[in-house]
């Protein structure tokens, strides 16, 4: 039996899928590291990554199953949804075809994973031309999925889709996230060596502008 | 409602000026069974002397290039035993930690290039997702008025750590959790009970 130390952290394997350059990589990668990355480099077959929240009925860990969303790089689809226990469809709200092919993605999904809690995500509301208005998403009601807006860029609604999974996964609808444990940092000293190579770094990192973003600051 | 939020939603309302997306209430059966935990956040021995909203990137020394770490509240905790003050910072809304590090003497906040409300220093470990990594970070505020108190908070933390290292070089020891303090206890009753088996045998 474990200890009180070592409990067991629940984890459900998440698979996210959608059109290719719906924002599927930069979502995972936001939630990993902070990082908004811009460029777009399609995945390829499929990347996991072990997505850890803190809550108020413990640690969970969705392990993502960040997929190809092109065709071309698709690789073993239905070999990626087995026993995955949630999942998350991505369309973009500027890209009225990437909606057009929830359907698709939804229906491969369920051949192979019944009745497991879905999230249908709208990315990137942050843009004004959106082009998938809210009165024609209605697919998620017919099929039963939950429905976010989010914008990975501007961080909008960005942890509804794994609260609302994380509700349904355990049953608690109270369920909320908590701040993660702070452990007190190591004390390091950095000596007169080591920030000489350092002095190098940081004048570069000062004469590189910070990302000009609209702040919300 | 934070101000980002306040800005997508209403940006989103603007746009589309139609009624919130409505979704289905759906069951399912649970796949664990869970009850409420307490967590700790290992900030219940120190009180927040500076509190403010920020934006904080790392620079990819390879890459040469700033990438965003997170958007919150950026703390300085004053340990209420040993006076030691720390920077924690969390994301918004999942409450993770983006940057946990003590200020040491060799911390300097240098300006960004073309910025009046931002700082560069460079972090020799700090302490996020359990490892402890050499960062260079930056911080930008909403204000330079506001860029100015941070740097005046973490400028007079450094001073107190520094006097706190070199007035009590043993008070290190003291910001042991208490695990360890009760091991040193406990050792110390060893040698005490080794004692009065020597004394014994005297």
């Amino acid at each position: 039996m474990a200890t009180a130390g070592e409990v067991q952290v629940p984890k459900f394997k998440l698979v996210l899928v959608g059109d290719g350059g719906t924002g599927k990589t930069t979502f995972v990668k936001r939630h990993l590291s902070g990082e908004f990355e811009k460029k777009y480099i399609a995945t390829i077959g499929v990347e996991v990554h072990p997505l850890q929240f803190e809550t108020n009925k413990g640690s969970l860990v969705f392990n993502t199953w960040d997929t190809a969303g092109q065709e071309k790089f698709g690789g073993l689809r239905d070999g990626y949804y087995i026993q995955g226990q949630c999942a998350i469809i991505m369309f973009d709200v500027t890209s009225r075809i990437t909606y057009k092919n929830v359907p698709n993605w939804h229906r491969d999904l369920v051949r192979v994973c019944e009745n497991i809690p879905i999230v249908l995500c709208g990315n990137k509301v942050d843009i004004k031309e959106r082009k998938v208005k809210a009165k024609t998403i209605t697919f998620h009601r017919k099929k039963n999925l939950q429905y976010y807006d989010i914008s990975a860029k501007s961080n909008y609604n960005f942890e509804k889709p794994f609260l609302w999974l994380a509700r349904k996964l355990t049953g608690e609808p109270d369920l909320e996230f908590v701040a993660a444990p702070a452990l007190q940092p190591p004390e390091v000293q950095v000596d007169d060596n080591l920030m000489m190579q350092y002095s190098k770094e940081i004048e570069d990192a000062m004469a590189m502008p910070l990302p000009e973003e609209d702040d919300d600051l | 409602m934070s101000d980002a939020e306040k800005h997508a939603a209403a940006a989103a309302d603007t746009e589309a000026q139609e009624e919130v997306v409505e979704s289905p209430d759906v069951q399912f059966t649970p796949v664990v069974k869970l009850s409420d935990v307490v967590v700790k956040t290992h900030e219940e021995d120190e009180d927040a002397i500076f509190k403010m909203r920020a934006k904080l990137y790392r620079f990819d020394t390879e890459g040469k290039e700033w990438k965003e770490r997170g958007t919150g509240d950026v703390k300085l905790l004053k340990h209420k035993e040993t006076g030691k003050v720390r920077v924690l910072m969390r994301r918004d809304k999942t409450l993770k930690v983006c940057a946990n590090h003590y200020i040491t003497e060799d911390m300097v906040l240098s300006p960004n290039v073309g910025s009046d409300r931002s700082w560069v220093w460079n972090v020799a470990a700090d302490l996020v997702d359990n490892e402890a990594e050499r960062q260079l970070l930056a911080i930008r505020f909403g204000s330079s008025e506001n860029a100015s108190k941070f740097k005046e908070a973490f400028d007079a933390a450094r001073e107190s750590n520094k006097a706190l290292a070199g007035a009590k070089p043993k008070v290190e020891d003291k910001a042991e959790d208490k695990a360890e303090t009760k091991t040193e206890t406990k050792s110390e009753e060893d040698k005490a009970e080794a004692k009065t088996e020597d004394d014994k045998k005297d």
